[in-house]
């Protein structure tokens, strides 16, 4: 837990040393001061040596009142200006610990914070070493030596929990962002749950600060769902990886790879996964195809070697084929690339169109958002009405003399959206015809260079010596042979990327039955305990404070950001949930959120959780809240004897209404009389 | 020749597509972005504010303009373009109280501007090429004298000859 020992303010005026120290008591701690006393001051020197006066608005020493840092005020009307002013705070969790910060100070920056291993302020050794750490500078909350925050996290034996930040980076929790939780500052503080909470760019900070606070392993588990997407984005990249290697291989052998998809899926059958090649204008197997090669080459080995005279005649027959054959092929590749060339400039220019589209697309895109932003700013321009003469006018910046009707940006977004769709699938189109004429060509080259040698080797030995072997066969034995070795080696490949393969589908098939037993929602049964025992406890102290704008039905706790929602039921038999505000009066409001903060607080108490077992509240009688209600309040939270509770309240500037609210309670009392700085003797 | 036997025509208009750039929240979100990152003080004349709106039109202007600036207004750089688009969307701007004339001529940023800047900066995705190319510009590289420069170059080479 963490409890505020004592607290001691050192204010150096032009007329002497001002101050003021007070300690306090587990239990309910009732600080009363009349308006204007410095009891605001007091509450916020306690959020300044802890380093959260964010909650106050801003950072530093302007965050504070003007008696700690411009000029004192006492007696009323008399005017010290200050020098030096110091903020000392005792506070303990299993140590006791004093943290020291300037306010007004010549020598050091208000971001510096001194802190003693001990009981500075109650204690007797008033020798203590101190450590210098900072706060919000870089490094404050992350660095090991010098971070202030770092080290009250430690301090509290707090793991902050890593969230994720707009950007979509990984992040900790920072201190000054669950301090809402349990300090409530009183000019925004009461205006909503976690009013002063500071912006950061983090998603959903409310949650995640109740999920902290009560110990919830709801984020454990969404952080397991984020794991496992990870696991899946590298499952998808390997996959990706392979598909490029079996594209390569069927490239290699001239073949095209069939049956396999870009995107990682579950294989069930590994055979309908193969490389088909062309032969006689039909498509074979890889497999089959070498093994046709196999038999050819068998056949041709068995044969006798001819000599070049017996094969006279059939070799000019060859020859008159050939050529036949030679010029139908140069003729085809003649005619095939200046298409390719024509494909290729047709595919440059639907890029182009595509870059504009896309362009105008994200402009739009743009455009709509500022248009939503401008109406929640709010700008009538965004609403299609003149700022000026509140006269609906047209969404466009044309001149007015034009009468066209320009499309809602909505349509214009879809109108976009559909037309990058179709160049899209143009360009696909385009590509996949680009490609196969590419492949068709570099065919073509290959079977005219084949041709050629064969022309060259039939001439060749048809000016031979008649009795000499045949050359050409030779020739056509050995290529086949090698063709044949070739290919076995490229199956060998095949057969080794079949297995990854295997071993990858089976990887994603794992992840999938996986991501198919998280829950579905979140929340373990201790969680739900948890928030049913958060629901119960803050209708409870709803009827207690005598609440009464909505049925207590109606009040839901959000599984969202596990704030009180009202909630209404549609006609369609959906449920609509808002925020509790909207529908309470302004001091039934204010009875939410004593409710809730007491609520959470008896849960975390009740759970052991992580909240710090600390409530402060400044001035929480707020509204004209009547005297009852707020004894019903004080009585609520004197029963917290073990942890510590801070209340800093005027009770109306009246000894009677202090009475009146405390009358039979167990509280210790601090009293600021006339004024909280004061000389000190 | 044939008669046309046509009792009644009627058209119906259809709403037209329009460029982003007419859109009048688009040009204002601009506007404020560059006031903001672009403009010593959120303050800008109306020269220097067609000159950037101009830029961001397309990639080629901002390339352009990256390429004069960084060559440290060495390299040529001729006209650029004045839409009166622009004007209109100010005018809009400024009975928005988006933004204020100030001295009769300049235009600057307001607090309302200023809220309507951190909705957009919130968004990271929102108009980032735009955010970083105005962000890349700063507040100190064209200043007022650079524009009146730039507007003399021009009416020398443009106007004189």
């Amino acid at each position: 837990m963490l409890k505020i020992r004592a607290i001691k303010l050192e204010v150096n005026t032009t007329s002497g040393l001002f101050g003021a120290e007070y300690e306090f008591s587990n239990g309910l701690n009732i600080i009363r001061g009349d308006n204007t006393t410095g009891k605001s001051s007091l509450f916020q020197s306690i959020l300044y040596g802890l380093g959260f006066e964010e909650l106050l608005g801003g950072k530093n020493e302007k965050t504070m009142q003007t008696a700690l840092k411009d000029q004192v005020e006492f007696p009323d009307g008399k005017f010290h200006l200050v020098n030096q002013s110091f903020v000392y705070l005792e506070i303990e969790n299993k140590e006791i610990v004093t943290i020291k910060r300037g306010i007004t100070s010549d020598s050091r920056k208000p971001q510096l914070v001194d802190v003693f291993p001990g009981a500075l302020l109650t204690g007797n050794d008033k020798t203590l070493p101190s450590r210098p750490m900072f706060v919000h500078d870089k490094g404050g909350a992350s660095d090991d030596i010098y971070g202030f925050h770092l080290f009250l996290s430690e301090f509290l034996d707090w793991s902050l929990p890593e969230v994720i930040t707009t950007k979509g980076e990984m992040s900790h929790l920072y201190l000054q962002q669950i301090a809402p939780a349990f300090i409530i500052e009183q000019k925004s503080g009461w205006s909503d749950f976690f009013a002063t909470l500071p912006y950061y760019p983090m998603r959903n900070t409310e949650s995640r600060v109740v999920e902290f606070i009560l110990d919830l392993d709801v984020f454990e588990n969404q952080k397991r769902k984020q794991q496992l997407s990870a696991n899946k984005q590298q499952i998808n990249t390997k996959w990706n990886l392979l598909f490029l290697q079996f594209n390569k291989l069927a490239e290699k052998c001239g073949g095209t790879l069939r049956g396999l998809e870009q995107n990682a899926s579950i294989i069930n059958s590994i055979g309908g996964i193969y490389i088909a090649m062309l032969k006689n204008e039909k498509e074979i197997t890889l497999t089959d195809f070498n093994e046709q090669q196999k038999e050819e080459l068998a056949v041709l080995e068995k044969q006798q070697t001819t000599t070049v005279g017996s094969n006279i005649n059939k070799n000019e027959e060859a020859l008159k084929k050939l050529t036949d054959k030679l010029n139908q092929l140069s003729l085809n590749y003649e005619m095939l690339s200046p298409e390719l060339n024509y494909d290729n400039e047709k595919l440059k220019q639907y890029t182009k169109q595509l870059e504009a589209v896309s362009e105008d697309l994200r402009k739009n895109k743009g455009a709509l958002k500022v248009k939503s932003l401008g109406h929640e700013l709010p700008a009538e321009t965004a609403d299609d009405s003149c700022p000026a003469c509140h006269q609906p006018i047209k969404d466009s910046l044309l001149p007015s003399e034009i009468k066209q009707t320009p499309m809602r940006i909505e349509d214009n977004v879809s109108f976009l959206e559909a037309q990058q769709k179709m160049i899209e699938v143009y360009i696909k189109g385009q590509e996949k015809v680009i490609r196969e004429k590419e492949k068709k060509l570099l065919t073509y080259q290959t079977q005219l260079a084949e041709t050629r040698q064969e022309i060259r080797d039939t001439k060749k030995e048809l000016v031979q010596d008649e009795r000499l072997p045949s050359v050409l066969e030779i020739e056509k034995r050995l290529n086949l042979k090698k063709k044949v070795e070739f290919f076995s080696k490229q199956i060998e490949d095949f057969t080794q990327l079949i297995e990854e393969l295997k071993t990858l589908s089976k990887e994603l098939e794992n992840l999938l039955t996986k991501e198919k037993n998280l829950p579905t929602d979140f929340f373990t049964l201790e969680d739900r305990k948890k928030l049913a025992s958060l629901y119960d406890g803050f209708i409870a102290l709803l009827k207690k404070f005598n609440y009464q704008s909505k049925p207590f039905d109606a009040i839901k706790i959000s599984n969202d950001n596990y704030l009180p929602v009202a909630e209404k039921s549609l006609d369609n038999g959906m449920k609509l949930a808002y925020n509790l505000k909207f529908d309470s009066s302004a001091s039934d409001f204010i009875r939410c959120l004593w409710s809730y903060y007491t609520a959470l607080f008896k849960t975390s108490v009740a759970f052991k959780t992580n909240h710090p077992m600390l409530l402060i509240f400044d001035e929480p009688k707020q509204q004209d809240m009547a005297i009852g209600n707020f004894k019903s309040f004080l009585s609520e939270l004197s029963q917290f004897t073990e942890q510590q509770v801070l209340v800093f309240a005027s009770f109306e500037n009246s000894d009677d209404s202090f009475k009146e609210a405390t009358q039979g309670l167990k509280f210790s009392l601090n009293r600021i009389e006339e004024k909280l700085i004061k000389p000190i003797s | 020749m044939e008669e046309l036997l046509i009792k009644k025509l009627s058209f119906t208009k259809k709403p037209i597509p329009l460029p982003a750039e007419y859109r009048p929240m688009y040009k204002i979100a601009l506007i404020v972005m560059i006031l903001k990152y672009s403009c010593r003080a959120e303050t800008s004349n109306l020269l220097k504010l067609h000159l950037l709106s101009w830029a961001l039109a397309s990639q080629k202007n901002m390339t352009e303009l990256r390429g004069y600036v960084t060559s440290n207004f060495k390299s040529d750089f001729s006209v650029w373009g004045i839409e009166p688009a622009l004007n209109r969307a100010l005018q809009l701007a400024v009975a928005e109280n988006i933004c204020d004339i100030v001295n009769g001529k300049n235009y600057k940023l307001t607090e309302k501007g200023n809220k309507f800047f951190e909705m957009i900066k919130a968004d990271i995705e929102l108009f980032d090429i735009e955010k970083s190319f105005l962000t890349l510009i700063g507040k100190n590289t064209i200043t007022d004298s650079r524009i009146t420069s730039m507007t003399q170059k021009w009416n020398l080479f443009y106007v004189e000859n």
